[in-house]
């Protein structure tokens, strides 16, 4: 039997259904793996660059002491360790100055991941630094050598020590921490800490413990460590940090899987297609191996071990594709790649096989199935009816599949039961619409002349197959269509979000005096700054009265006393939008704030509650106004809270401002720096590249994957116009054996094929708007935007290319001699 | 060999029933050769698929070398014609995937027969077609495809032989030289030949004519 079962295997090639069917089981494999692998090695990727932000791969952040039962259990665990205390105190320098400095002590080995860098001048050449300053020394900002009026070599005070400046610090892996905190940086070594005097109980200290090691070991330790947390004490998420790449990744990652799934899906149909289409014309063979003495079971497993077969060589090719694409896709973009890929382990080839055998055991074996029921008596009857017809128990099956798979995929219930829905109705709405332009095509072709009389005729005599004919190009061509259409307008939110000139340095920490001049500075050098925002730091302390707990005193989800910034303005700042309650006069000098959403979500706000918060030693009782949605991703200063002018102006307030800043103009953060030496650049360039970089990769990600399933759906085409196939050809050629020209044979067939074609893309565009805009506003997080150009492209690519591929497929009607296609079907 | 008792057929046909066969009573004995001849509706090709238990009768039993068939289902039907039961059809039935010798070891692989491949190739040697064994269907004229389907019939040695019109799709001349391939094989493997056919002339070769007509036998001659 294995030598009949492969060498019909081989032969049967030529039938055309089994090279899609594993076309299809590739194409379905190499997809999903390919983006699985793409999106594991990214998120591996950015997994590790996070950790770069943490200067380590695990942070516990605390109030006091490490219990040094913890630091012990990490060292038996093999784990790398580091420490770092930070406080704000004043430093001494020559003569009277001094300033308020935000002090880090490091121990050795810190940073555990990522780069430390110093120069021995301040503004001078920074060089990465292997350890922290050594004990007795320190290294300062450079802005702080003028204020405190240094040099290199000198001392200054802290608390009751002095220390030698030795250089200066450069970049930190980790300062994003301390961003908006109390003045500029001063490094020193942590065995100097209690020398200084400092630290006393109850001073403001933050104590980091960092950890760094194999994955394996962290995670036993983190869960180790979990239940010993006491308040207070916290670990610190690699999820923080890097918002713009995280929220470009997820909603890419989405789209990806929502492109891999109508992907499975499409080949899932085609795979159905041609299995059914491979069994009808398998039922006379097993007819006759059954007259020969064949069984059921020697034909199941005649074709279940065929089958298999296919399945495991379409398994090895599609992981191998997957696995292609998305190597030397890392590849072209290995120099453009801001991170390093990391491995994709063995899950994304998991993915694919199950993918396939999903595929095959509830799309193609249904139908091959049942070939084991054929009777043999076909081989004397030719009018026996096919046993091998589809059933709704293999729909209902398909349909459980696709479902599975996607939410398997996708692990989201939302996606699937969009895309579900999508798919339903169109086919529910396609049946019934097919049918109704069909019959419309008969009556406009009963007026018409003969070719088209016989187009239409055959049209209409097959209305049920040819309806489901309709559903099944119109769905193709619909998914297309809806991934061209959330492609384009995602990328271009993309590139709307981040444009190349968006602001890539903030100035914090602007004197009221020293604004002005700023802006005159930078209008000098040519530069396009935001406006100068003022901004007021304040604690938010009770809601309504009601005292809220520390952060460390709150439970999970519950709103705690948290400091911001405050800024005032008159209008709503540009990008907001009011999403509750009402703007106030431009001159109120009512006591109203406006908070933003998702900060009111989180706290439990909304419009007419009360806040009561402090700002210097002043308490403020404020009533909320409204509420404000707006685009954290802008790139723009963005506030939580916005108040009325006449409320704060008379607080002590610093401005900030963003701007635009070229790479080839940074020498001009010099200059700026010596000129302010009290303002604070934040540089976001380089992260900016990151992101871009990043979208850049996603968005080729997803061109990629468009190709992919562009090829699927040309598939779902092939194999539909292959499933009428026999039946064409079999009209065709009576035709010419009772005289037909070639030429109206052909005539008719274009003129059938274009006109289901036609029908096929009114379909698709009709449920392509409605699907995408479903899409757009509930998956995606998008604005809907209706493409009035897909209306004409959907018709004529419908009528073109099924037209063209039926005309193609069917060609063989007209150039083989009309008894060669009758005597073989 | 086989026995038929009151065998009757009928199928429903829009709601009505059509009688295809009825009371038909009939023995054939081992090595005998008989042919059903009748005109086209009378029912030889449903009784030739009763009595080779391709299909199940709506009355009456067949017994084949001993077996009752009403007794077994259709693998179990399937089982018994690969032991003792060898076909040629009108329309050859050779599977286009496979070549002249594959389709002649199918029914021998079918039996797990270990030596499939000598038997195929003796067979294809006894047909006259020992140059073409590597020959697909496709490539063969209607004459060299029924000799192939008549080795193919032989090789497992069957005890009874059914042929359903064998010379219906080829020319006068093509059709004497198989049936007298049919008939030599016949004689020299001592089988039981099971013959329907429209052609006096191939009718009267057989030892026995049954006649049907409209469903009944007729006459026996």
């Amino acid at each position: 039997m294995s030598l009949a079962a492969t060498r019909m295997l081989a032969r049967d090639w030529r039938g055309g259904e089994l090279g899609v069917l594993v076309m299809a089981l590739v194409l379905a494999v190499g997809l999903v793996t390919g983006i699985s692998a793409f999106t594991a090695r990214l998120q591996h990727a950015l997994e590790r660059e996070s950790h770069r932000f943490l200067a380590a791969d695990l942070v516990v952040r605390s109030g006091g002491a490490m219990p040094a039962a913890w630091l012990e259990e990490a060292g038996r665990r093999g784990l790398e360790q580091a420490s770092t205390l930070s406080f704000p105190t004043m430093v001494f320098g020559a003569g009277d100055a001094m300033h308020l400095a935000s002090v880090k002590a490091v121990s050795a080995g810190y940073p555990l991941r990522g780069e430390l860098r110093f120069s021995t001048e301040p503004f001078g050449d920074s060089q990465p630094a292997e350890n922290g300053p050594a004990p007795g020394e320190a290294w300062l900002d450079s802005r702080l050598f003028s204020l405190l009026g240094i040099a290199s070599g000198d001392s200054i005070g802290v608390g009751d020590t002095q220390l030698r400046v030795t250089g200066a610090v450069r970049a930190e892996p980790d300062e994003g921490a301390g961003l908006y905190g109390y003045g500029p940086r001063a490094l020193m070594n942590i065995a100097d800490i209690p020398a200084t005097g400092v630290v006393q109980p109850g001073s403001r200290v933050e104590y980091r413990q960092l950890f760094a090691g194999p994955e394996k070991a962290l995670a036993d330790f983190r869960t180790w460590l979990e239940p010993q947390l006491e308040p207070g004490q916290r670990i610190l998420d690699i999820s923080e940090g890097q918002p713009g790449v995280g929220r470009a990744l997820e909603r890419a990652e989405r789209f990806l899987l929502l492109a891999g799934s109508l992907g499975v899906v499409l080949a899932g149909v085609a795979i159905a297609l041609a299995a059914g289409r491979f069994s009808e014309r398998h039922t006379d063979y097993v007819a006759v191996m059954k007259s020969l003495g064949a069984t059921s079971r020697d034909i199941s497993l005649l074709y279940g071990r065929s089958l298999l077969l296919l399945t495991v060589l379409a398994t090895t090719g599609g992981c191998l594709l997957g696995w292609g694409l998305q190597e030397a896709f890392f590849r072209v973009f290995a120099e453009r790649l801001p991170v390093q890929p990391g491995p994709a382990g063995p899950h994304p080839y998991i993915v694919g096989a199950t993918t396939a055998l999903t595929c095959v055991l509830c799309f193609a074996w249904p139908p091959i199935r049942r070939l084991s029921l054929a009777s043999p008596l076909r081989v004397l009857r030719r009018d026996i009816p096919l046993a091998v017809r589809r059933s709704t128990g293999d729909y209902l099956l398909g349909l459980a599949a696709v479902c599975v798979l996607m939410l398997w995929y996708s692990r989201d219930w939302q996606l699937t039961a969009a895309v579900m829905a999508g798919l339903l109705v169109v086919v529910a709405l396609g049946l019934g619409g097919a049918l109704l332009l069909l019959r419309g095509g008969r009556l406009l072709g009963m007026r018409a002349g003969s070719l088209w009389r016989l187009a239409l005729g055959s049209l209409q005599r097959r209305g049920a197959a040819n309806a489901l004919q309709v559903v099944v190009f119109g769905m193709a061509i619909m998914q297309l269509l809806v991934l061209v259409l959330v492609r384009t307008s995602l990328i271009e939110e993309w590139q709307l979000q981040l444009p190349a000139d968006a602001p890539n340095h903030f100035l914090l920490n602007i004197a009221p005096e020293d604004g002005p001049r700023l802006e005159a500075a930078m209008h000098a050098e040519g530069l396009q700054g935001e406006p100068l925002f003022p901004m007021v730091r304040g604690r938010l302390m009770a809601i309504d009265g009601r005292d809220l707990p520390t952060r460390e005193e709150a439970g999970e989800g519950e709103a705690y006393q948290r400091e911001s910034n405050f800024t005032w303005s008159a209008t709503l700042p540009a990008d907001n939008r009011l999403e509750a309650g009402k703007w106030w006069d431009a001159d109120t000098d009512q006591a109203l704030v406006s908070v933003e959403s998702a900060y009111a979500e989180r706290m439990g706000l909304k419009v007419g509650d009360t806040m009561t918060l402090r700002v210097g030693e002043q308490s403020l009782v404020v009533t909320v106004a409204s509420l404000r949605g707006l685009d954290w991703e802008s790139m723009r200063p963005n506030f939580f809270l916005v108040f009325p002018p006449k409320l704060l102006e008379s607080y002590p307030a610093t401005w900030m401002t963003s701007f635009y800043l070229p790479p080839e103009d940074k020498l001009f953060l010099n200059k700026l720096i010596h000129a302010f030496p009290t303002v604070t650049v934040i540089e976001m360039d380089e992260v900016f590249t990151q992101v871009r970089g990043i979208i850049s990769q996603v968005s080729g990600a997803i061109e990629l994957v468009l190709f992919v399933i562009l090829a699927t759906g040309a598939l779902v085409l092939v194999a539909g116009v292959q499933a009428s196939l026999d039946e064409r050809m079999r009209e065709g050629a009576i035709l010419r054996a009772l005289g037909a020209p070639r030429a109206r044979v052909l005539g008719a067939l274009a003129i059938e094929f274009t006109a289901l074609g036609l029908c096929a893309g009114v379909l698709a565009v009709i449920s392509a708007e409605v699907a995408v805009g479903i899409l757009q506003v509930q998956v995606l997080d998008m604005h809907y935007t209706p493409s009035p150009w897909m209306w004409p492209l959907g018709l004529l690519v419908g009528a073109a290319l099924i037209g063209v591929l039926g005309v193609y497929s069917a060609r063989r009607v007209v150039t083989s001699p009309p008894v060669a296609v009758l005597r073989e079907l | 060999m086989i026995r038929a008792e009151q065998l009757g057929k009928r199928v429903s046909v829009g709601g009505g029933e059509l009688e295809i066969l009825k009371g038909i009573t009939l023995e054939i004995k081992g090595g005998e050769s008989v042919a059903i001849v009748g005109a086209s509706g009378s029912g030889k090709s449903t009784l030739l698929g009763l009595l080779a238990g391709l299909d199940v009768p709506s009355d009456g039993t067949v017994v084949i070398d001993g077996t009752d068939l009403a007794q077994l289902d259709e693998d179990g039907r399937a089982l018994l014609r690969a032991r003792c039961v060898g076909f040629v059809f009108q329309s050859f039935q050779l599977l286009p995937a496979l070549t002249a010798l594959e389709n002649v070891m199918l029914p021998l692989e079918l039996r797990r027969q270990a030596d499939a491949r000598e038997q195929a190739e003796h067979f294809l040697d006894r047909v006259g077609l020992a140059e073409r064994t590597h020959h697909y269907p496709r490539q063969m004229s209607g004459g060299e495809q029924q000799r192939v389907a008549i080795a193919r019939a032989f090789a497992t040695r069957p005890a009874i032989l059914f042929a359903d019109e064998p010379t219906g799709n080829l020319d006068t001349h093509t059709g004497e030289r198989i049936v007298d391939l049919l008939f030599e094989l016949n004689r020299e493997e001592g089988t039981t030949l099971v013959l329907v056919t429209h052609d006096v002339g191939l009718a009267q070769r057989c030892q026995r004519q049954v006649t049907l007509e409209a469903g009944e036998v007729l006459g026996v001659a």
